[in-house]
């Protein structure tokens, strides 16, 4: 059987042209997603049932003992940490909120580790944007800054970009010019029309100076700034200033830079700037499929898009404070419910020296790194596979991914409702 | 008036404490306040030995004097507007948050957001801050908006960002972005920091150390004598149409 | 089978012409009927006033631009936190509250029916998502169509009928209620950083302009039958001397349908301003007002302004920026592809101020000038010229001349020059107020017959009971009074339940969402049109397949099928 229009679970792209062919309750092959989408696809060896940490072994349990041990877990915590979020589905995530208000805890999701910074720039200056489509079928400048989508989000150019058809755009790929910032030449910079390269550290600096070019102060940059020639920045301000619709996308290499959401608001207020000219826009380039997603129900629902504490019972939002990676380097947490994500393979050794000594709850369809961290871990359906549920894309564009294929997993959102009004139930008496 | 609280040992790891009660007026009315560890309410007891010396009728009259281990102890005179706080050690995340009056004296290290949006009195820190001293609040145009913070040792990032009124010193160096966005007020670094004032809009930023990374948009004016020193006078940061004044001994750029 | 029987509640309903009669309300199973039986459960209305649910004909409470006010400021979602609380989450936000907050604040005010003022069918499924955490009121979307790119071309090829095809596989796919229109045309020249001006001018690649827009897309929305009328909100919001193009908007209008408006203009008072800068800016409320007093077939809303800060959201994107241009502060834009757009920034109305004084005296004039409350709703284009729970104090000023020369004395000084509110003496009645908060919403959004908006047997039971005595209060004088009891309940019933209580909101609720399927024949089926699916999968970045709003997102599910003449 094959399934047409999928949705794939992987990058901010959010592709929904993907065609999944099913045999006997599989995936057996997957036709225009990229090897990352596709990999997904295609994961085996799930774990098949959830499991409590016994000692140095594992000890197969049931759904229900397994959702009562992690509730049991995190309302006995003074201060639970439910971390996670971008890869599983929105209605998951709502009942993630509806738990850490129940029990006070601190809510948090991956924009801690990677666009935090974005989302900080865009609460000091705002966020000039639009969707994709707008710029596969109107914009003639793209500039990559700190991206490299080839590796990253790899269809990125031929359905948003470099290689996409445009409405208003007679040849796409002669009128678009592509511009790569960066601080090594990838492979992306090799599609460009131009390369610019800066020094490590010299993203501010490069943008605090185009701004003021684009203000027609030129005259007042020195001749090099972060090793980029004012020749060279007088050239790209002019391609901006000329262009009928430009449009930045900006990935880590940005938001993780030295100064960090500052580098972030820099190139928002260029951009700003620049629409006093002609028509400008920015986004990021934000990396899981749903992250986006786990800030738009997390802001309608508590008002801030990640960090979140309700330990006080009103929600807090302090980036730096109420995120994460600082509660585990300091070791303030003294629990944590894991959902669709892998903190033990991306944050310091610091975080997981106290999430070692925590009780930790993992949902996850695979064992992963986190999996040594944990106590228990429960197996759930994968979302765009065999569970289904809202997905916003890199642009804010909410589309369901779909069920390809049924299988007896639970979804995140099951598992966690169960567990919620366990709580509910006990907080109750 | 002279309560002193001594901090009792941690029984909950590092699980922070809450003590926005903890303000100089407060204990004019007496001692039945409560601090939060996580999501569990502590009476001030439970987390501290208390003794008060004296009595008073007006905040002004009231020292609190904090001992023990408090590096963790959040939002410690928080909204204080008259009297004096002492802590013999370090104090954690948002002490004197939205102050307006009265005193601070920090004897070990502040952690971050130290005088947040601060309006008034007199923040002292003898040992070093963390980041983001005397800020403002994520979202906000303005952070401080007057009043006085001194750190004897070094400041951590984003010192004094969004400044928009009273003064700010620092006598050791400070670390990336300090003055960012300053709109209002005054800042001075004794020591080096990093890429200082960016962004700024209007006010005077002085370091009279090196400014590493200096932001390319600011338009030299020339040398000027400022108590005692020769600095090098900047105007800017042209790339937001600011006017402050940025003053160094140094700077060197990223080129 | 649930009963409930409200006694001794004075009624002011309207839509049956009722006016202040002391009667009883019997309630079975979430509707009003003739009786009920001893068994129901009883509440004394004591004599207190008694109105239908608030029905709110425009807000902006749901979607991607209103999170996008949540996101980008922090420092006023926590302006405004409580903490969760028996049957009520967590809420935070002052001028964006989150959306518990909204629906809290909403009943907490009597509000039982809202619509959402603008939804981007692209990101439709957001506008649901977040409907469904509104749980205590019943809610409807205003669909956009102002950019349009299918639409544009049938309106330059002259096809209205095309026109109103697209519309209904829009709305049907997107499950939205009405048609808006939002600065038409100028939505789409914003896409290359341009506007248009005015209603001649024409759209850049497009070429057709916004009265050819405006006057097609109100034929085809007539041709669909459906309930509400064409929703405008007109080009030049916010100029200076932009009540001509406002009366040139008027003026497309013809009179098509005999149960309710052929227009809904709304925030009129953005689009009532006179001088040619800010130096003479004025108010121009008379002659709109006057044009709107000959004209049946228009029903306007205020967009009134009232002073201290908010969030301005609307799908006018280049608006949104001009302003940013003028306030300084934060600045966000989201075009949607192929559809419309959106701005978003935050502002604050200052007395000091005086266009901003100006702008406070517009809104209150409009209402005072237009005669007939069905003609001018109470609406503050939440959160552009002020949060929804303002409305009362809004209400207090149009009922007492004595509070508004109160308020006068503290604005501007020399707005009195520029105004004629000084001179009004006009003061609005209960009657008039119940008008333009619930009858006349429902009437002019056609969902009376539904069951919204009065109190006749058979209507939804959703009910409001104010801590006022109607003969005991004088709005003239006591307008603190008004003010005080028109913001909080004594009860809020929605659907026979009571869900709010003195400030409390008492249940997690379990909302309805009103939306049109339009019924056309296969000819001007869009799904089956070859042009309009290759278009779309070609220009589009989501597939056709994946574009419609799925049956999981809607609640409850109140579908309105019409018979549309294609």
């Amino acid at each position: 059987m094959i399934v047409k229009d999928a949705v794939c679970p992987f990058c901010g792209c959010l592709c929904d042209d993907i065609e999944i062919e099913v045999e006997e309750g599989r995936v057996v092959a997957v036709t225009n997603a990229c090897e990352l989408g596709t990999t997904k696809f295609m994961g085996e060896k799930r774990m098949k049932n959830p499991i409590l940490r016994d000692g140095d072994e594992w000890k197969d349990i049931t759904y229900d003992e397994a959702i009562r041990c992690a509730a049991d877990m995190l309302l006995s915590a003074e201060r639970p940490l439910l971390y996670g979020w971008s890869g599983t589905h929105g209605e998951a995530q709502c009942v993630g909120v509806h738990m850490a208000e129940l029990i006070h805890g601190v809510i948090d999701n991956t924009s801690s580790v990677c666009h935090g910074p974005s989302i900080l720039a865009i609460q000091e200056v705002g966020h000039p944007g639009c969707t994709l489509g707008v710029v596969k079928n109107r914009a003639d400048l793209v500039i990559y800054w700190g991206s490299n989508p080839i590796d990253a989000h790899p269809r990125h150019l031929s359905r948003y970009t470099r290689y996409a058809e445009g409405f208003f755009l007679e040849n796409a790929f002669r009128d678009r010019k592509v511009i790569v910032i960066d601080v090594r030449k990838t492979q992306t910079a090799n599609v460009a029309d131009e390369f610019v390269r800066i020094k490590p550290g010299g993203d501010y600096a490069v943008l605090s100076a185009l701004r003021a070019i684009v203000q027609g102060k030129a005259d007042m940059v020195p001749r090099t700034v972060a090793g980029v020639t004012k020749e060279q920045l007088i050239r790209v301000a002019n391609l901006c200033k000329n262009a009928k619709f430009g449009a930045v996308y900006f990935g880590l290499g940005l938001t993780m830079t030295q100064g960090k959401y500052k580098n972030i608001r820099n190139a928002i207020e260029l951009v700003s700037e620049l629409s006093r000219h002609t028509k400008f826009t920015i986004s990021a380039m934000r990396g899981h499929y749903n992250v986006y997603g786990s800030n738009e129900v997390n802001t309608w629902m508590t008002g801030y898009p990640y960090g979140i504490d309700f330990s006080r019972g009103i929600a807090f939002y302090n980036p730096g404070e109420t995120t994460a990676v600082d509660i585990l380097a300091r070791k303030e947490c003294d629990a944590a419910l894991i959902v669709g994500s892998d903190p033990a393979a991306h944050f310091p050794r610091k975080c997981l020296e106290h999430l070692a000594e925590i009780p930790v709850v993992q949902l996850d369809p695979y064992p992963n790194a986190t999996t040594a961290f944990c106590d228990v871990q429960i197996p759930v359906a994968v979302t765009g596979i065999d569970a289904e549920g809202t997905a916003y894309r890199m642009d804010g564009v909410p589309i369901r991914t779909r069920k390809v294929l049924s299988t007896d997993y639970l979804s995140d959102e099951e598992v966690l409702s169960r567990m919620y009004a366990l709580m509910q139930e006990a907080r109750e008496q | 008036m002279k309560v002193t609280l001594a901090m009792k040992p941690a029984t909950k790891g590092f699980i922070p404490i809450e003590a926005e009660s903890i303000v100089p007026k407060n204990f004019l009315s007496d001692t039945d306040l409560s601090v939060w560890r996580g999501n569990r309410e502590l009476r001030l007891d439970e987390a501290f030995e208390i003794s008060v010396e004296g009595d008073a009728d007006r905040p002004e009259d009231v020292e609190v004097v904090l001992s023990g281990e408090t590096s963790r102890l959040k939002r410690v005179g928080e909204y204080m507007d008259g009297g004096k706080i002492t802590i013999l050690g370090g104090i954690g995340m948002h002490c004197g948050n939205f102050m307006s009056g009265g005193t601070i004296e920090i004897q070990g290290n502040a952690d971050g957001w130290l005088g947040r949006e601060m309006s008034g009195g007199t923040i002292v820190c003898r040992g070093d801050v963390a980041d983001y001293c005397a800020s403002g609040y994520r979202g906000g145009r303005k952070g401080m908006k007057g009043g006085k913070v001194e750190v004897f040792g070094r400041a951590g990032d984003f010192l004094a960002e969004n400044l928009a009124g009273g003064t700010v010193i620092v006598h050791g160096d400070a670390g990336d972005m300090a003055g960012a966005e300053l709109r209002g007020g005054t800042l001075i670094v004794h020591g080096n920091c990093s890429r200082p004032a960016a962004n700024m809009k209007e006010g005077s930023c002085y370091v009279y150390g090196t400014a590493r990374g200096m932001i390319p948009t600011f338009r030299k004016i020339g040398t000027v004598r400022h108590e005692g020193r020769t600095l090098i006078q900047f105007a800017g940061d042209l790339a937001n149409r600011g006017k402050g004044n940025l003053f160094v001994k140094d700077y060197e750029y990223l080129d | 089978m649930t009963e409930l029987l409200v006694k001794n509640a004075c009624v002011i309903d309207p839509l049956q012409g009722i006016n202040g009669e002391v009667m009883d309300i019997a309630i079975l199973d979430g509707r009003i009927v003739e009786a009920v039986s001893d068994a129901a459960e009883v509440i004394d209305a004591r004599g207190m006033l008694t109105m239908p649910g608030g029905v709110d004909s425009h807000t902006h409470i749901c979607g991607t631009k209103v999170n996008f006010g949540r996101y980008m400021s922090p420092e006023d979602m926590r302006a405004g936190r409580t903490p969760r609380r028996g049957a009520m989450h967590a809420t935070s936000g002052y001028s964006v509250p989150t959306t518990y907050g909204n629906s809290y604040r909403y009943s907490v005010m009597g509000y039982t029916t809202l619509l959402e003022g603008a939804m981007a069918p692209l990101e439709a499924r957001h506008t649901h998502e977040e409907f469904t955490y509104t749980p205590l009121q019943d809610t409807m979307a205003n669909t956009l169509f102002d950019g349009n790119w299918s639409i544009l071309e049938a309106i330059r090829d002259g096809d209205t009928k095309r026109v109103a095809a697209i519309i209904a596989w829009t709305l049907k796919a997107v499950k939205g209620f009405g048609v808006k229109l939002t600065n038409p045309g100028g939505t789409e020249a914003w896409q290359w950083g341009k506007n248009v001006t005015c209603i001649r001018d024409p759209v850049p690649y497009f070429e057709v302009t916004p009265a050819e827009i405006i006057r097609s897309v109100v034929e085809a929305n007539e041709l669909l039958h459906l309930p509400h009328s064409v929703h405008l909100h007109c080009n030049n919001l916010g100029t200076p001397g932009n009540y001509t193009c406002t009366l040139g908007s008027f003026g497309l209008i013809p009179d098509l349908n005999p149960k309710r408006q052929t227009l809904y203009a709304t925030h009129v008072q953005f689009h009532a301003y006179g001088g040619s800068g800010w130096k003479d800016f004025c108010s121009k409320s008379e002659p709109i007002a006057n044009y709107v007093n000959m004209r049946p077939q228009l029903v306007i809303d205020m967009g009134q302004v009232m002073f201290g800060r908010t969030t301005t959201m609307t799908a006018d994107g280049p608006m949104e920026f001009n302003l940013y241009r003028l306030h300084h502060d934060k600045w966000s834009n989201h075009d949607v592809e192929l559809e419309t757009g959106s701005g978003i920034i935050p502002v604050v109305y200052r007395r000091k101020n005086l266009v901003n004084s100006i702008m406070w005296a517009i809104g209150l004039e409009l209402a005072l000038l237009t005669k007939s409350p069905w003609q001018c709703l109470l609406t503050t284009d939440n959160p552009n010229g002020a949060p929804f729970v303002k409305y009362p104090e809004i209400a207090a000023l149009l009922m007492s001349k004595r509070y508004r020369d109160a308020e006068f004395e503290t604005i501007h000084p020399d707005t009195g020059s520029r105004v004629p509110l000084p001179a009004i003496e006009r003061e609005l009645d209960w009657y008039e107020i119940a008008v333009m908060t619930r009858a006349g919403g429902a009437k002019a959004l056609g969902i009376q017959d539904l069951g919204k908006g009065h109190l006749a047997p058979g209507a939804d039971a959703d009910i409001a009971i104010y801590p006022l005595k109607i003969d005991e209060v004088d709005p003239s004088a006591e307008y603190q009074k008004v003010i005080d009891g028109l913001s909080r309940t004594e009860y809020t019933i929605k659907r026979g339940r009571i869900v709010a209580r003195r400030g409390e909101c008492l249940v997690h609720g379990s909302n309805a969402t009103f939306w049109v399927a339009p019924k056309v024949s296969d000819d001007y089926d869009m799904g089956r049109d070859p042009d309009f699916i290759e278009k779309f999968d070609r220009y589009y970045t989501v597939r056709m397949r994946n574009y419609p709003v799925q049956e999981e997102y809607v609640n409850q599910s109140r579908c309105i099928v019409t018979e549309a003449e294609l």
